[in-house]
């Protein structure tokens, strides 16, 4: 649908009256930039259009009724004869939705290229993965793909798109910008209500982006990348037409022979009694990536099962925004061929003080031994981490057996970082001292 | 929409009193040049020059409005033509209706031009910016709009707006009208690009976290003639900001409120976040000592012992300077510190930490808090 809609009006001024003389223009779009935002919906878009100038007084009158264009954010300024041609302003006609007015001052006559910009609202994209991993698991295929979605209302033919990754922060959400009218609001009134359901838009677009596979492009499109502030600015080659109301998906980048750690975690403030399995790769160099950021998105995590390539699926997990050189750890979830088991095999307690002889304990030491043991079920090697928490600050440790690498985290928490062989188990030992009450002081 | 009334009525002989009958029409005077003056963010002046045709002796000048809402305390008028021949007797209000009477004086028939001066309400103006910073983030181009709102009932016919800096515009603004008009470009303005990790906001730990911890990114702006502004205090508004791609386009960065800011000061813009700094901040000591009892051997009043461990990573392949904020909370004293900080106030600590590309930076402080109760 287009919705937007362009009248070049040509005014002529006799003193200080004016009156209306005729449509002169109607012109196309002769380029169009989408760029995309996936932090907030939100859509930069520049049109080039050929307007036809008189000499003197110009209005070109935009209206977008039906889209979700933020009119506050439009803006109009001529690409040649800048000096020649000056927007004085913009206006927005009383009673009347969707639509502005601009006032030109031309000193000359005849077609002149121009760029129009506003922000829109309901195109969105998203980053998703594909990773297989090796029989061995020791390496991975990973393919990134976009997804770029058009709610908005309004077709964009061969448009050129730029897709930026990146948190940006707004004042207000576009889509309340786009509905509100007048488009600055009233005099003294309150400024618009705060986004009131934040997680909708991403659900819309998911359920959309399922059906989206059919769209797939013969030729494979490149996307350049390139970094701009703290933004990652992907801009996919040649152009795209995107109607309203349809997903496209590109693929953006594909690597095999990554080279993957599994590991596996015990941490029951965060798992509780179960371990967890993670995949670990760094988006760097050494492995062979580390060219771009990789954007936050839906990573589905498949396995080679067989020497005739058939997959097995593991499961998915929803990446961060990953630097490069960032160390990248994929939660596939509980997994019940890893197992850590700690057993408390002692408690002591000692060291008893009291408040005076005969009356009530003020303080005392507690021991407690822990054995942990640790299996690997699976027929490839496992790194295990286990985090164990205390319950305070006032403790001493005595670490024995096979408890690999040990590091005090903070003030109340230890990990310990093991390797074990395909099917091996080992069992380590650590006693606590814990002091209370005055103990502590 | 004509919603303001001039009535000139001559009453050529004396009046006793102010309960006069508002007697025969001499003219509708039309309204001469308008000025609508935005200067004070929150109260909008209309001031009106009219023609009145006086008689000789006293007339009664009647000035009433319908469907626009003024404040009558604030309307003033002022003499144009022969300010010291016309004189301003008397004003009055009469009783439940929208209107002023001024009696006038005038020693022969003149044709006098008046200002009329009111503030109007439902008619105020916002101020936006669009800043572009070049590729480098060291400069911007600033471009400051007016937007002007008029839902006062009024329609003005070619009425000059003004600010208190900037252009003047020359427009027929109609009730319900919204207009933006460019007020100020300033090109080259230098800026400074801050980061900022404050832990009394942020998460410490960014692995317990659903997605990225985004540091704060600002952009630090000086209102100082050496830096190409410093004419005028900037007005609050909504800005935003754009950068240049290098390719004759420029992408969206983010968008902030400037507060007001007088001239020489500083303004700061929040633009967006960082995601290639990685702050993680941990406390690995925090113990109580020199602990103190009562005769119930409750514990009264202690110091503590903590440590605090901040890792800073820079996955930029550039330079950075990170600003970091800690609070400690009551009496304290610093033991140790790994870098130079600065004391803000009482209880917060500013620690400026430059990155090198690529590189990983830990601060870590030593301080005991003292008299805790």
């Amino acid at each position: 649908m287009k919705n937007i809609i362009i009248f070049s009006l040509v005014f002529m001024f006799s003193a200080t009256l004016y009156c209306k003389i005729d449509l002169v223009t109607l012109p196309e779009r002769d380029k169009v930039q989408l760029t995309i935002y996936n932090s907030a919906d939100l859509t930069f878009v520049r049109e080039t259009r050929t307007l036809t100038m008189k000499k003197g007084a110009n209005k070109l009158q935009f209206s977008w009724a039906n889209t979700l264009i933020d009119p506050t954010s439009l803006e109009l300024f001529p690409l040649k004869d800048t000096d020649k041609i000056a927007v004085t302003d913009l206006y927005f006609p009383p009673r009347i939705t969707g639509l502005g007015i601009w006032n030109i001052v031309s000193q000359i006559s005849g077609k002149s290229p121009c760029e129009i910009n506003y922000f829109t609202s309901g195109i969105s994209w998203q980053a998703y993965y594909l990773a297989t991993l090796s029989q061995d698991e020791k390496t991975m295929k990973l393919e990134g793909y976009v997804k770029v979605t058009n709610r908005s209302g309004e077709d964009y033919e061969n448009a050129q798109v730029r897709l930026v990754v990146g948190k940006i922060h707004l004042l207000d959400e576009i889509a309340t910008l786009a509905r509100r009218y007048p488009p600055y609001g009233r005099p003294f009134e309150p400024k618009p209500l705060p986004p009131t359901e934040p997680g909708k838009r991403r659900d819309v677009f998911e359920a959309k982006a399922m059906l989206a596979g059919a769209e797939d492009r013969v030729i494979v499109k490149q996307i350049e990348k390139e970094g701009l502030s703290e933004y990652f600015l992907y801009t996919i080659e040649g152009t795209e037409t995107i109607p309203d109301g349809w997903t496209k998906r590109l693929l953006s980048f594909s690597q095999d022979k990554i080279p993957v750690m599994n590991f596996y975690k015990y941490d029951e403030s965060r798992f509780g009694k179960n371990v967890f399995r993670f995949i670990s790769f760094k988006n760097s160099k050494s492995h062979i990536l580390g060219k771009e950021p990789l954007p936050d998105g839906l990573i589905k995590v498949f396995k080679i099962a067989d020497k005739d390539q058939h997959l097995s699926y593991i499961g998915q997990d929803s990446t961060k925004y990953i630097p490069i050189d960032q160390v990248v750890d994929l939660n596939l979830g509980p997994v019940s061929d890893v197992k850590v088991e700690p057993k408390l095999m002692e408690v002591k307690t000692f060291n008893y003080q009291f408040n005076a002889p005969g009356r009530n304990i003020s303080g005392w030491d507690e021991s407690q031994t822990w054995k942990i043991k640790v299996s690997n079920y699976r027929n490839i090697p496992a790194k295990v981490e286990i985090t164990r928490k205390f319950p305070h600050q006032y403790w001493t440790i005595e670490n024995s057996g096979e408890f690999g690498d040990y590091k005090q985290l903070d003030k109340d928490t230890v990990r310990y970082t093991m390797e074990l062989l395909p099917n091996a188990t080992k069992t380590f030992t650590y006693k606590v001292v814990l002091r209370w009450g005055d103990r502590q002081y | 929409m004509k919603k303001f009334l001039i009535l000139v009525a001559v009453a050529v002989l004396m009046l006793t009193n102010l309960s006069i009958a508002r007697t025969k029409l001499v003219a509708l005077p039309e309204r001469a040049e308008t000025v609508i003056r935005l200067d004070n963010p929150l109260y909008t002046l209309v001031e009106e020059e009219r023609v009145l045709a006086l008689q000789k002796g006293t007339n009664q000048v009647d000035f009433s409005w319908t469907g626009v809402s003024i404040d009558p305390d604030s309307i003033r008028i002022k003499i144009l033509s022969h300010p010291d021949e016309v004189n301003l007797i008397s004003v009055s209000y009469p009783p439940g209706e929208n209107a002023c009477i001024w009696q006038m004086y005038s020693p022969s028939p003149y044709e006098e031009k008046i200002r009329i001066s009111y503030l109007l309400k439902n008619i105020d103006r916002l101020i936006t910016y669009k800043a572009i910073a070049d590729k480098d983030e060291t400069k911007i181009n600033l471009q400051s709009f007016l937007i002007l709102r008029n839902f006062s009932g009024e329609d003005f016919q070619l009425a000059k707006i003004l600010l208190d800096y900037g252009e003047t515009y020359e427009k027929s603004v109609s009730h319900e009208e919204t207009r933006q008009m460019l007020l100020v470009t300033k090109s080259s303005v230098p800026i400074e690009k801050k980061f900022t990790f404050d832990a009394r906001k942020l998460p410490w730990d960014p692995e317990k976290v659903i997605g990225n911890v985004g540091i704060p990114v600002t952009y630090e702006i000086k209102n100082e003639k050496k830096h190409g502004l410093g004419e005028f205090a900037l007005w609050s508004g909504k800005v935003r900001i754009f950068q240049d791609d290098g390719k004759g386009a420029t992408i969206f960065l983010g968008e902030d409120n400037l507060n007001f800011t007088p001239v020489d000061e500083k303004c700061s813009l929040y633009v967006g976040d960082s995601r290639d700094i990685v702050v993680t901040q941990r406390k690995i000591k925090d113990i109580k000592i020199n602990v103190r009892k009562n005769d119930s051997n409750a514990v009264i009043l202690y110091d503590t012992d903590e440590i605090i461990k901040v890792e800073i990573e820079n996955f930029k392949d550039m330079p950075s300077t990170l600003t970091l904020i800690e609070e400690i909370p009551g009496e304290w004293d610093i033991e140790e510190t790994s870098h130079a900080y600065e004391k803000e106030d009482a209880n917060t600590l500013k620690f400026n930490i430059t990155l090198a590309p690529k590189a990983k930076e830990t601060v870590t402080f030593h301080y005991h808090r003292r008299n805790v109760r």
